[in-house]
Protein backbone atom coordinates (compact mmCIF):
# COMPACT_ATOMS: atom_id res chain seq x y z
CA UNK A 1 0.00 0.00 0.00
CA UNK A 2 2.64 2.51 1.02
CA UNK A 3 4.90 1.38 -1.81
CA UNK A 4 2.04 1.93 -4.24
CA UNK A 5 1.51 5.46 -2.99
CA UNK A 6 5.26 6.10 -3.09
CA UNK A 7 5.42 5.21 -6.77
CA UNK A 8 2.24 7.22 -7.36
CA UNK A 9 3.99 10.30 -5.95
CA UNK A 10 7.05 9.58 -8.08
CA UNK A 11 4.95 9.47 -11.27
CA UNK A 12 3.32 12.74 -10.24
CA UNK A 13 6.73 14.31 -9.64
CA UNK A 14 8.02 13.19 -13.01
CA UNK A 15 4.97 14.64 -14.79
CA UNK A 16 5.40 17.97 -12.98
CA UNK A 17 9.09 17.97 -13.87
CA UNK A 18 8.25 17.36 -17.53
CA UNK A 19 5.73 20.23 -17.59
CA UNK A 20 8.38 22.53 -16.11
CA UNK A 21 11.42 21.40 -18.08
CA UNK A 22 9.91 20.75 -21.53
CA UNK A 23 9.31 24.44 -22.37
CA UNK A 24 13.01 25.10 -21.81
CA UNK A 25 13.97 22.21 -24.07
CA UNK A 26 11.52 23.39 -26.73
CA UNK A 27 12.93 26.92 -26.64
CA UNK A 28 16.44 25.55 -27.10
CA UNK A 29 15.44 23.05 -29.78
CA UNK A 30 13.36 25.54 -31.77
CA UNK A 31 16.24 28.08 -31.62
CA UNK A 32 18.13 25.87 -34.04
CA UNK A 33 15.35 25.30 -36.54
CA UNK A 34 14.10 27.22 -39.55
CA UNK A 35 10.73 28.91 -39.84
CA UNK A 36 9.56 26.46 -42.52
CA UNK A 37 10.49 23.44 -40.40
CA UNK A 38 8.86 24.87 -37.28
CA UNK A 39 5.65 25.40 -39.21
CA UNK A 40 5.79 21.92 -40.74
CA UNK A 41 6.38 20.15 -37.44
CA UNK A 42 7.28 22.09 -34.27
CA UNK A 43 7.74 18.89 -32.27
CA UNK A 44 10.21 17.21 -34.61
CA UNK A 45 13.93 17.18 -35.20
CA UNK A 46 13.65 17.15 -38.97
CA UNK A 47 15.05 19.73 -41.35
CA UNK A 48 18.14 21.86 -41.32
CA UNK A 49 20.16 22.87 -38.32
CA UNK A 50 20.14 26.70 -38.33
CA UNK A 51 22.64 28.07 -35.80
CA UNK A 52 22.53 31.39 -37.70
CA UNK A 53 19.32 32.09 -35.75
CA UNK A 54 21.57 33.06 -32.86
CA UNK A 55 23.60 35.50 -34.92
CA UNK A 56 20.39 37.08 -36.18
CA UNK A 57 19.00 37.30 -32.65
CA UNK A 58 22.23 38.85 -31.35
CA UNK A 59 22.45 41.44 -34.16
CA UNK A 60 18.74 42.00 -34.64
CA UNK A 61 16.91 42.63 -37.90
CA UNK A 62 18.79 44.70 -40.52
CA UNK A 63 18.93 48.27 -39.23
CA UNK A 64 17.35 47.24 -35.91
CA UNK A 65 18.63 46.25 -32.51
CA UNK A 66 19.23 42.78 -31.19
CA UNK A 67 20.13 40.94 -28.04
CA UNK A 68 23.69 42.29 -28.19
CA UNK A 69 22.29 45.68 -27.18
CA UNK A 70 19.71 44.30 -24.76
CA UNK A 71 22.31 42.17 -23.06
CA UNK A 72 24.71 45.02 -22.39
CA UNK A 73 21.88 47.24 -21.16
CA UNK A 74 20.64 44.52 -18.82
CA UNK A 75 24.15 44.01 -17.46
CA UNK A 76 24.53 47.73 -16.79
CA UNK A 77 21.11 48.07 -15.15
CA UNK A 78 21.63 44.94 -13.05
CA UNK A 79 25.11 45.94 -11.93
CA UNK A 80 24.07 49.43 -10.83
CA UNK A 81 20.89 48.21 -9.11
CA UNK A 82 22.35 45.22 -7.28
CA UNK A 83 25.56 46.86 -6.08
CA UNK A 84 23.88 50.09 -5.01
CA UNK A 85 21.07 48.27 -3.18
CA UNK A 86 23.55 45.98 -1.42
CA UNK A 87 25.80 48.81 -0.20
CA UNK A 88 23.14 51.31 0.84
CA UNK A 89 20.82 48.59 2.15
CA UNK A 90 23.47 46.80 4.19
CA UNK A 91 24.70 49.96 5.92
CA UNK A 92 21.14 51.01 6.76
CA UNK A 93 20.14 47.53 7.95
CA UNK A 94 23.20 47.17 10.17
CA UNK A 95 22.88 50.49 11.94
CA UNK A 96 19.15 50.08 12.44
CA UNK A 97 19.86 46.67 13.98
CA UNK A 98 21.95 48.42 16.69
CA UNK A 99 18.99 50.46 17.89
CA UNK A 100 17.00 49.37 20.95
CA UNK A 101 14.13 46.97 20.10
CA UNK A 102 11.31 49.48 20.44
CA UNK A 103 12.99 51.84 18.02
CA UNK A 104 13.86 49.13 15.55
CA UNK A 105 10.23 48.07 15.24
CA UNK A 106 9.24 51.67 14.50
CA UNK A 107 11.97 52.35 11.97
CA UNK A 108 11.30 49.07 10.14
CA UNK A 109 7.72 50.14 9.47
CA UNK A 110 9.18 52.33 6.69
CA UNK A 111 10.49 49.50 4.48
CA UNK A 112 7.55 47.30 5.49
CA UNK A 113 4.99 49.79 4.24
CA UNK A 114 7.05 50.34 1.10
CA UNK A 115 6.75 46.63 0.24
CA UNK A 116 2.98 46.90 -0.18
CA UNK A 117 3.05 49.91 -2.52
CA UNK A 118 1.95 48.65 -5.95
CA UNK A 119 3.92 49.58 -9.06
CA UNK A 120 0.86 51.10 -10.76
CA UNK A 121 0.78 53.77 -8.07
CA UNK A 122 4.31 54.85 -9.04
CA UNK A 123 4.59 54.35 -12.77
CA UNK A 124 3.29 57.66 -14.11
CA UNK A 125 5.41 59.88 -11.84
CA UNK A 126 8.49 57.81 -12.77
CA UNK A 127 7.78 58.61 -16.40
CA UNK A 128 7.04 62.24 -15.60
CA UNK A 129 10.27 62.81 -13.66
CA UNK A 130 12.47 60.86 -16.08
CA UNK A 131 10.99 62.85 -18.93
CA UNK A 132 11.43 66.20 -17.12
CA UNK A 133 15.03 65.41 -16.21
CA UNK A 134 15.83 64.18 -19.72
CA UNK A 135 16.84 60.72 -18.53
CA UNK A 136 14.28 58.65 -20.45
CA UNK A 137 16.05 55.83 -22.32
CA UNK A 138 18.93 55.94 -19.82
CA UNK A 139 19.68 52.45 -18.45
CA UNK A 140 21.96 53.82 -15.72
CA UNK A 141 19.12 55.92 -14.27
CA UNK A 142 16.79 52.91 -14.41
CA UNK A 143 19.44 50.95 -12.47
CA UNK A 144 19.38 53.57 -9.69
CA UNK A 145 15.58 53.45 -9.66
CA UNK A 146 15.62 49.64 -9.38
CA UNK A 147 18.08 49.93 -6.49
CA UNK A 148 15.59 52.15 -4.68
CA UNK A 149 12.75 49.75 -5.37
CA UNK A 150 14.81 46.78 -4.12
CA UNK A 151 15.79 48.54 -0.89
CA UNK A 152 12.82 47.61 1.33
CA UNK A 153 13.31 43.87 0.86
CA UNK A 154 17.10 44.21 1.03
CA UNK A 155 16.94 46.13 4.31
CA UNK A 156 14.37 43.79 5.88
CA UNK A 157 16.27 40.59 5.08
CA UNK A 158 19.67 41.97 6.06
CA UNK A 159 18.27 43.50 9.24
CA UNK A 160 16.89 40.11 10.28
CA UNK A 161 20.37 38.71 9.75
CA UNK A 162 22.28 41.53 11.49
CA UNK A 163 20.02 41.40 14.56
CA UNK A 164 21.39 37.94 15.26
CA UNK A 165 24.97 38.95 14.57
CA UNK A 166 27.04 37.90 17.63
CA UNK A 167 27.61 41.01 19.73
CA UNK A 168 30.93 39.61 21.03
CA UNK A 169 32.40 40.13 17.56
CA UNK A 170 31.21 43.72 17.48
CA UNK A 171 32.63 44.28 20.95
CA UNK A 172 35.96 42.92 19.77
CA UNK A 173 35.95 45.68 17.18
CA UNK A 174 35.21 48.28 19.83
CA UNK A 175 38.05 46.99 22.01
CA UNK A 176 40.40 47.31 19.06
CA UNK A 177 39.35 50.93 18.88
CA UNK A 178 37.38 50.63 15.68
CA UNK A 179 34.44 52.98 15.31
CA UNK A 180 31.00 51.79 14.26
CA UNK A 181 31.69 52.25 10.56
CA UNK A 182 35.03 50.46 10.60
CA UNK A 183 33.66 47.64 12.74
CA UNK A 184 30.97 47.23 10.11
CA UNK A 185 33.40 47.30 7.19
CA UNK A 186 36.14 45.11 8.68
CA UNK A 187 34.28 42.64 10.87
CA UNK A 188 30.57 42.52 10.01
CA UNK A 189 30.71 42.62 6.20
CA UNK A 190 33.31 39.85 5.75
CA UNK A 191 31.26 37.58 8.03
CA UNK A 192 27.97 38.40 6.28
CA UNK A 193 28.96 37.54 2.74
CA UNK A 194 26.47 34.64 2.32
CA UNK A 195 23.51 36.82 3.32
CA UNK A 196 24.67 39.72 1.17
CA UNK A 197 25.03 37.31 -1.74
CA UNK A 198 21.57 35.79 -1.17
CA UNK A 199 19.86 39.19 -1.13
CA UNK A 200 21.83 40.37 -4.15
CA UNK A 201 20.87 37.29 -6.15
CA UNK A 202 17.17 37.84 -5.39
CA UNK A 203 17.55 41.45 -6.48
CA UNK A 204 19.38 40.34 -9.62
CA UNK A 205 16.59 37.94 -10.62
CA UNK A 206 13.95 40.61 -10.07
CA UNK A 207 15.89 43.25 -12.01
CA UNK A 208 16.68 40.83 -14.85
CA UNK A 209 12.96 40.22 -15.47
CA UNK A 210 11.41 43.60 -14.61
CA UNK A 211 9.19 44.78 -17.48
CA UNK A 212 6.39 47.06 -16.32
CA UNK A 213 8.67 50.00 -15.45
CA UNK A 214 11.30 49.38 -18.11
CA UNK A 215 8.73 49.38 -20.92
CA UNK A 216 7.76 52.92 -19.91
CA UNK A 217 11.22 54.36 -19.22
CA UNK A 218 13.25 52.60 -21.92
CA UNK A 219 11.26 53.17 -25.09
CA UNK A 220 14.14 53.51 -27.55
CA UNK A 221 15.20 50.04 -28.75
CA UNK A 222 18.93 50.73 -28.21
CA UNK A 223 18.32 51.48 -24.52
CA UNK A 224 16.16 48.46 -23.74
CA UNK A 225 16.87 45.64 -21.33
CA UNK A 226 16.32 41.97 -22.16
CA UNK A 227 12.70 41.57 -20.99
CA UNK A 228 11.52 44.64 -22.91
CA UNK A 229 13.81 43.74 -25.80
CA UNK A 230 12.09 40.35 -26.06
CA UNK A 231 8.82 42.17 -26.81
CA UNK A 232 10.33 44.66 -29.27
CA UNK A 233 12.14 41.81 -30.92
CA UNK A 234 9.03 39.70 -31.22
CA UNK A 235 7.22 42.44 -33.11
CA UNK A 236 10.12 43.02 -35.51
CA UNK A 237 10.62 39.30 -36.27
CA UNK A 238 6.90 38.50 -36.35
CA UNK A 239 7.18 36.23 -39.36
CA UNK A 240 10.33 34.38 -38.37
CA UNK A 241 10.15 32.21 -35.28
CA UNK A 242 13.73 30.85 -35.42
CA UNK A 243 15.45 34.07 -34.30
CA UNK A 244 12.67 34.69 -31.75
CA UNK A 245 13.38 31.36 -30.08
CA UNK A 246 17.11 32.02 -30.28
CA UNK A 247 16.37 35.33 -28.53
CA UNK A 248 14.38 33.54 -25.82
CA UNK A 249 17.36 31.22 -25.33
CA UNK A 250 19.68 34.19 -24.98
CA UNK A 251 17.28 35.76 -22.45
CA UNK A 252 16.99 32.59 -20.40
CA UNK A 253 20.42 30.91 -20.44
CA UNK A 254 22.25 33.54 -18.31
CA UNK A 255 19.73 33.26 -15.45
CA UNK A 256 19.83 29.49 -15.67
CA UNK A 257 23.61 29.56 -15.25
CA UNK A 258 23.37 31.92 -12.28
CA UNK A 259 20.58 29.83 -10.77
CA UNK A 260 22.33 26.48 -11.05
CA UNK A 261 25.55 27.96 -9.68
CA UNK A 262 23.88 29.52 -6.64
CA UNK A 263 20.62 27.61 -6.20
CA UNK A 264 21.31 26.79 -2.53
CA UNK A 265 21.96 30.43 -1.74
CA UNK A 266 18.90 31.56 -3.69
CA UNK A 267 16.53 29.17 -1.90
CA UNK A 268 18.05 30.31 1.41
CA UNK A 269 17.28 33.87 0.36
CA UNK A 270 13.68 32.91 -0.33
CA UNK A 271 13.31 31.30 3.07
CA UNK A 272 14.88 34.39 4.69
CA UNK A 273 11.79 36.22 3.50
CA UNK A 274 12.82 37.29 0.05
CA UNK A 275 10.23 38.05 -2.60
CA UNK A 276 10.72 39.29 -6.11
CA UNK A 277 9.06 42.55 -5.15
CA UNK B 1 41.04 42.71 38.15
CA UNK B 2 42.22 46.07 36.87
CA UNK B 3 41.28 45.20 33.33
CA UNK B 4 37.65 44.38 34.08
CA UNK B 5 36.15 47.88 34.47
CA UNK B 6 38.04 49.14 31.42
CA UNK B 7 36.74 46.26 29.44
CA UNK B 8 33.18 46.83 30.55
CA UNK B 9 33.49 50.45 29.49
CA UNK B 10 34.72 49.44 26.05
CA UNK B 11 31.86 46.98 25.79
CA UNK B 12 29.16 49.44 26.57
CA UNK B 13 30.74 52.04 24.29
CA UNK B 14 30.74 49.43 21.54
CA UNK B 15 27.06 48.64 22.02
CA UNK B 16 25.64 52.07 22.52
CA UNK B 17 24.78 53.92 19.36
CA UNK B 18 23.68 57.47 18.98
CA UNK B 19 20.49 58.03 16.96
CA UNK B 20 22.33 60.67 14.93
CA UNK B 21 24.85 58.07 13.73
CA UNK B 22 22.02 55.71 12.71
CA UNK B 23 20.31 58.50 10.84
CA UNK B 24 23.54 59.30 9.01
CA UNK B 25 24.14 55.65 8.08
CA UNK B 26 20.56 54.92 7.08
CA UNK B 27 20.17 58.33 5.42
CA UNK B 28 20.93 57.32 1.82
CA UNK B 29 18.51 54.39 2.03
CA UNK B 30 15.85 56.60 3.56
CA UNK B 31 16.27 59.32 0.93
CA UNK B 32 16.15 56.82 -1.92
CA UNK B 33 13.04 55.08 -0.55
CA UNK B 34 11.24 58.38 -0.05
CA UNK B 35 12.22 59.36 -3.59
CA UNK B 36 10.96 56.20 -5.27
CA UNK B 37 7.95 55.34 -3.07
CA UNK B 38 6.58 58.27 -1.08
CA UNK B 39 6.96 61.17 -3.50
CA UNK B 40 5.60 59.28 -6.54
CA UNK B 41 2.48 58.24 -4.62
CA UNK B 42 1.78 61.84 -3.70
CA UNK B 43 2.40 62.81 -7.31
CA UNK B 44 0.05 60.11 -8.67
CA UNK B 45 -2.70 61.43 -6.39
CA UNK B 46 -2.06 64.99 -7.63
CA UNK B 47 -2.08 63.93 -11.27
CA UNK B 48 -5.36 62.11 -10.78
CA UNK B 49 -6.96 65.53 -10.27
CA UNK B 50 -5.43 66.91 -13.47
CA UNK B 51 -5.82 66.51 -17.21
CA UNK B 52 -2.06 66.15 -17.84
CA UNK B 53 -1.32 64.71 -21.26
CA UNK B 54 2.31 63.72 -20.83
CA UNK B 55 3.92 67.10 -21.45
CA UNK B 56 3.47 70.78 -20.61
CA UNK B 57 2.00 72.30 -17.46
CA UNK B 58 -0.31 70.39 -15.13
CA UNK B 59 -3.81 71.88 -14.92
CA UNK B 60 -6.06 70.73 -12.15
CA UNK B 61 -9.64 69.90 -13.01
CA UNK B 62 -11.02 68.79 -9.66
CA UNK B 63 -12.71 65.44 -9.38
CA UNK B 64 -13.61 65.24 -13.09
CA UNK B 65 -11.47 62.16 -13.74
CA UNK B 66 -12.99 60.29 -10.84
CA UNK B 67 -16.52 61.07 -12.04
CA UNK B 68 -15.61 59.93 -15.57
CA UNK B 69 -13.86 56.75 -14.47
CA UNK B 70 -16.45 55.71 -11.90
CA UNK B 71 -19.48 56.43 -14.10
CA UNK B 72 -18.05 54.86 -17.26
CA UNK B 73 -18.16 51.14 -17.94
CA UNK B 74 -14.50 50.65 -18.91
CA UNK B 75 -13.09 50.75 -15.39
CA UNK B 76 -15.75 48.48 -13.92
CA UNK B 77 -15.44 45.92 -16.72
CA UNK B 78 -11.71 45.89 -16.28
CA UNK B 79 -12.02 45.61 -12.50
CA UNK B 80 -14.33 42.62 -12.86
CA UNK B 81 -11.88 41.01 -15.30
CA UNK B 82 -8.95 41.76 -13.02
CA UNK B 83 -10.72 40.23 -10.02
CA UNK B 84 -11.64 37.17 -12.08
CA UNK B 85 -8.06 36.83 -13.30
CA UNK B 86 -6.48 37.38 -9.88
CA UNK B 87 -8.80 35.01 -8.01
CA UNK B 88 -8.66 32.15 -10.54
CA UNK B 89 -4.89 32.43 -10.97
CA UNK B 90 -4.38 32.57 -7.20
CA UNK B 91 -6.55 29.51 -6.60
CA UNK B 92 -4.68 27.57 -9.28
CA UNK B 93 -1.28 28.69 -8.05
CA UNK B 94 -1.93 28.00 -4.37
CA UNK B 95 -3.48 24.58 -4.99
CA UNK B 96 -0.60 23.48 -7.20
CA UNK B 97 1.99 25.03 -4.88
CA UNK B 98 0.56 23.09 -1.92
CA UNK B 99 0.42 19.85 -3.87
CA UNK B 100 3.99 20.28 -5.08
CA UNK B 101 5.17 21.25 -1.61
CA UNK B 102 3.62 18.12 -0.11
CA UNK B 103 5.20 16.02 -2.86
CA UNK B 104 8.75 17.06 -1.96
CA UNK B 105 8.41 16.94 1.83
CA UNK B 106 7.74 13.23 2.24
CA UNK B 107 11.38 12.40 2.82
CA UNK B 108 11.84 10.65 -0.50
CA UNK B 109 15.08 10.41 -2.42
CA UNK B 110 15.78 13.11 -4.96
CA UNK B 111 13.48 15.70 -3.39
CA UNK B 112 16.17 18.37 -3.30
CA UNK B 113 16.64 17.93 -7.05
CA UNK B 114 12.90 18.29 -7.68
CA UNK B 115 12.87 21.40 -5.51
CA UNK B 116 15.70 22.95 -7.49
CA UNK B 117 14.08 22.19 -10.85
CA UNK B 118 10.55 23.18 -9.89
CA UNK B 119 11.72 26.64 -8.88
CA UNK B 120 12.95 27.37 -12.42
CA UNK B 121 9.85 29.22 -13.73
CA UNK B 122 10.33 31.83 -10.99
CA UNK B 123 13.72 32.93 -12.27
CA UNK B 124 13.02 33.15 -16.01
CA UNK B 125 12.26 36.67 -17.30
CA UNK B 126 8.46 36.80 -17.34
CA UNK B 127 8.27 38.15 -20.88
CA UNK B 128 10.39 35.27 -22.21
CA UNK B 129 8.05 32.67 -20.67
CA UNK B 130 5.00 34.60 -21.85
CA UNK B 131 6.27 34.92 -25.42
CA UNK B 132 7.12 31.21 -25.50
CA UNK B 133 3.65 30.19 -24.31
CA UNK B 134 2.03 32.73 -26.62
CA UNK B 135 3.71 31.11 -29.61
CA UNK B 136 2.99 27.59 -28.34
CA UNK B 137 -0.76 28.08 -28.39
CA UNK B 138 -0.82 29.41 -31.95
CA UNK B 139 -2.89 27.25 -34.28
CA UNK B 140 -0.94 24.57 -36.21
CA UNK B 141 2.60 25.89 -35.65
CA UNK B 142 2.34 25.97 -31.84
CA UNK B 143 3.79 23.23 -29.68
CA UNK B 144 0.68 22.89 -27.51
CA UNK B 145 -1.66 22.67 -30.46
CA UNK B 146 0.59 20.03 -32.00
CA UNK B 147 0.53 17.95 -28.85
CA UNK B 148 -3.27 18.23 -28.84
CA UNK B 149 -3.32 17.26 -32.51
CA UNK B 150 -1.11 14.28 -31.72
CA UNK B 151 -3.65 13.22 -29.09
CA UNK B 152 -6.39 13.53 -31.70
CA UNK B 153 -7.89 16.69 -30.20
CA UNK B 154 -7.25 18.95 -33.19
CA UNK B 155 -4.32 21.28 -33.74
CA UNK B 156 -6.02 24.39 -35.11
CA UNK B 157 -7.37 26.04 -31.95
CA UNK B 158 -6.77 29.79 -31.98
CA UNK B 159 -6.81 30.00 -28.20
CA UNK B 160 -5.54 33.58 -27.90
CA UNK B 161 -7.64 34.92 -30.76
CA UNK B 162 -10.91 34.06 -29.09
CA UNK B 163 -12.36 36.31 -26.37
CA UNK B 164 -13.90 33.19 -24.81
CA UNK B 165 -10.58 31.41 -24.21
CA UNK B 166 -7.83 34.05 -24.13
CA UNK B 167 -8.24 34.91 -20.44
CA UNK B 168 -8.08 31.26 -19.39
CA UNK B 169 -4.96 30.61 -21.45
CA UNK B 170 -3.25 33.56 -19.77
CA UNK B 171 -4.38 32.29 -16.35
CA UNK B 172 -2.89 28.89 -17.20
CA UNK B 173 0.43 30.49 -18.05
CA UNK B 174 0.25 32.54 -14.84
CA UNK B 175 -0.04 29.27 -12.94
CA UNK B 176 2.97 27.84 -14.79
CA UNK B 177 5.09 30.91 -14.05
CA UNK B 178 3.97 31.76 -10.52
CA UNK B 179 3.56 28.42 -8.75
CA UNK B 180 7.30 28.08 -8.24
CA UNK B 181 7.74 30.80 -5.66
CA UNK B 182 4.93 29.91 -3.22
CA UNK B 183 5.83 26.25 -3.74
CA UNK B 184 9.25 26.87 -2.22
CA UNK B 185 7.83 28.98 0.62
CA UNK B 186 5.25 26.33 1.50
CA UNK B 187 7.76 23.49 1.24
CA UNK B 188 9.92 25.45 3.72
CA UNK B 189 6.95 25.87 6.05
CA UNK B 190 6.14 22.15 5.91
CA UNK B 191 9.81 21.37 6.62
CA UNK B 192 9.52 23.32 9.85
CA UNK B 193 6.58 21.25 11.12
CA UNK B 194 8.14 19.24 13.98
CA UNK B 195 8.46 15.54 13.26
CA UNK B 196 6.65 14.75 16.56
CA UNK B 197 3.47 16.14 15.07
CA UNK B 198 3.52 13.44 12.40
CA UNK B 199 4.36 10.77 14.92
CA UNK B 200 1.38 11.84 16.99
CA UNK B 201 -0.78 11.79 13.89
CA UNK B 202 0.38 8.28 13.02
CA UNK B 203 -0.34 7.07 16.54
CA UNK B 204 -3.83 8.52 16.15
CA UNK B 205 -4.12 6.36 13.03
CA UNK B 206 -4.50 9.34 10.71
CA UNK B 207 -4.03 8.54 7.01
CA UNK B 208 -2.09 10.75 4.63
CA UNK B 209 -5.02 12.96 3.80
CA UNK B 210 -6.18 13.42 7.38
CA UNK B 211 -2.58 14.00 8.44
CA UNK B 212 -2.33 16.84 5.94
CA UNK B 213 -5.74 18.32 6.66
CA UNK B 214 -5.72 18.19 10.46
CA UNK B 215 -2.02 18.49 11.31
CA UNK B 216 0.06 20.04 8.52
CA UNK B 217 -2.40 22.61 7.20
CA UNK B 218 -3.20 24.32 10.52
CA UNK B 219 0.52 24.59 11.29
CA UNK B 220 1.43 26.23 7.99
CA UNK B 221 -1.62 28.47 7.94
CA UNK B 222 0.24 31.73 8.70
CA UNK B 223 2.51 31.19 5.69
CA UNK B 224 -0.43 30.07 3.57
CA UNK B 225 -2.41 33.21 4.40
CA UNK B 226 0.53 35.37 3.43
CA UNK B 227 1.03 33.42 0.19
CA UNK B 228 -2.64 33.85 -0.77
CA UNK B 229 -2.57 37.59 -0.09
CA UNK B 230 0.71 38.07 -1.98
CA UNK B 231 -0.53 36.07 -4.96
CA UNK B 232 -3.77 38.05 -5.14
CA UNK B 233 -1.71 41.25 -5.20
CA UNK B 234 0.80 39.99 -7.78
CA UNK B 235 -1.86 38.59 -10.09
CA UNK B 236 -3.93 41.74 -9.79
CA UNK B 237 -0.79 43.41 -11.12
CA UNK B 238 0.06 40.85 -13.83
CA UNK B 239 0.89 43.46 -16.44
CA UNK B 240 3.95 41.73 -17.88
CA UNK B 241 2.26 38.44 -18.63
CA UNK B 242 -0.88 39.91 -20.17
CA UNK B 243 0.92 42.55 -22.19
CA UNK B 244 3.40 40.02 -23.58
CA UNK B 245 0.69 37.53 -24.54
CA UNK B 246 -2.39 39.49 -25.64
CA UNK B 247 -1.83 43.24 -25.19
CA UNK B 248 -5.24 43.19 -23.50
CA UNK B 249 -7.09 41.70 -26.47
CA UNK B 250 -8.94 40.17 -28.19
CA UNK B 251 -11.90 42.55 -27.85
CA UNK B 252 -10.61 43.74 -24.45
CA UNK B 253 -11.19 40.27 -23.01
CA UNK B 254 -7.88 40.40 -21.11
CA UNK B 255 -7.62 44.13 -20.34
CA UNK B 256 -6.82 43.91 -16.65
CA UNK B 257 -6.41 47.21 -14.77
CA UNK B 258 -2.62 47.64 -15.10
CA UNK B 259 -3.00 47.10 -18.86
CA UNK B 260 -5.90 49.56 -19.06
CA UNK B 261 -3.85 52.12 -17.13
CA UNK B 262 -0.88 51.64 -19.46
CA UNK B 263 -3.04 52.04 -22.57
CA UNK B 264 -4.90 55.04 -21.17
CA UNK B 265 -1.69 56.84 -20.17
CA UNK B 266 1.14 55.72 -22.38
CA UNK B 267 -0.82 54.88 -25.54
CA UNK B 268 -3.65 57.43 -25.47
CA UNK B 269 -1.70 60.12 -23.60
CA UNK B 270 -4.46 60.59 -21.02
CA UNK B 271 -2.28 60.52 -17.92
CA UNK B 272 -4.87 62.16 -15.67
CA UNK B 273 -7.34 59.33 -16.20
CA UNK B 274 -4.56 56.75 -15.94
CA UNK B 275 -3.45 58.24 -12.59
CA UNK B 276 -7.05 58.08 -11.36
CA UNK B 277 -7.21 54.39 -12.25
CA UNK B 278 -3.86 53.95 -10.51
CA UNK B 279 -5.15 55.56 -7.32
CA UNK B 280 -8.37 53.54 -7.31
CA UNK B 281 -6.63 50.20 -7.86
CA UNK B 282 -3.91 51.05 -5.37
CA UNK B 283 -6.49 51.56 -2.66
CA UNK B 284 -7.65 47.99 -3.23
CA UNK B 285 -4.14 46.59 -3.41
CA UNK B 286 -2.87 48.42 -0.34
CA UNK B 287 -5.89 47.19 1.64
CA UNK B 288 -4.99 43.68 0.55
CA UNK B 289 -1.32 44.25 1.34
CA UNK B 290 -2.15 45.41 4.86
CA UNK B 291 -3.24 41.81 5.53
CA UNK B 292 0.34 40.66 5.08
CA UNK B 293 1.80 43.58 6.97
CA UNK B 294 1.14 42.42 10.52
CA UNK B 295 2.84 39.10 9.93
CA UNK B 296 5.78 40.67 8.13
CA UNK B 297 6.10 43.21 10.94
CA UNK B 298 6.36 40.45 13.52
CA UNK B 299 8.89 38.68 11.35
CA UNK B 300 10.98 41.80 10.75
CA UNK B 301 11.15 42.69 14.43
CA UNK B 302 12.98 39.41 15.02
CA UNK B 303 10.59 36.48 14.31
Amino acid sequence: MSRLSASGWLVFKLIVTAVIVLPFLFILLLSFRSMADIFRNPLGFTGNWVPENFARAWNGPPGGTGFGHYFINSLLVAFVAVVLAAIIGAVAAYFVSLLPGRWRARVLMIPLIATIVPTIALLIPFFQVFSAWGILNNPFAVGVLYAGLSLPMTVLILHAFFVDFPSELREAGAIDGLGHFRTFARIVVPLSKPSLLAVSLLNLIWVWGETQIAIVLLQKATSQTIPVGVLTFQSSFMSDLGPIFAGLSLATIPVLIVYFTFNKTISQGVSMGGTFR
Amino acid sequence: MAGAPARRRATSAGLRIRPRVVLLAAGPALVLMVAVFALPIVQTIQLSFSDWRGFGPIDFIGIGNYVDVLTGSEFWNSLRLTAQFAVLATVGIVVFALLLAVAVTRGQKGDSVFRAIWFLPAIVPGTAAAVFWGISVQPNSGVINNILGFLGLGSDHAWLASPQTALYVVIGVAVWISTAFPFLLLAGAIDRVPIEVYEAARIDGAGQWRQFWYFTLPLIRPVLTMVVALQLIWNFNAFTLVWAMTKGGPAESTTILPVLLYQEGFKNGDFGTAATMGVLSSILLIALGAVTLRRSAARAAGE
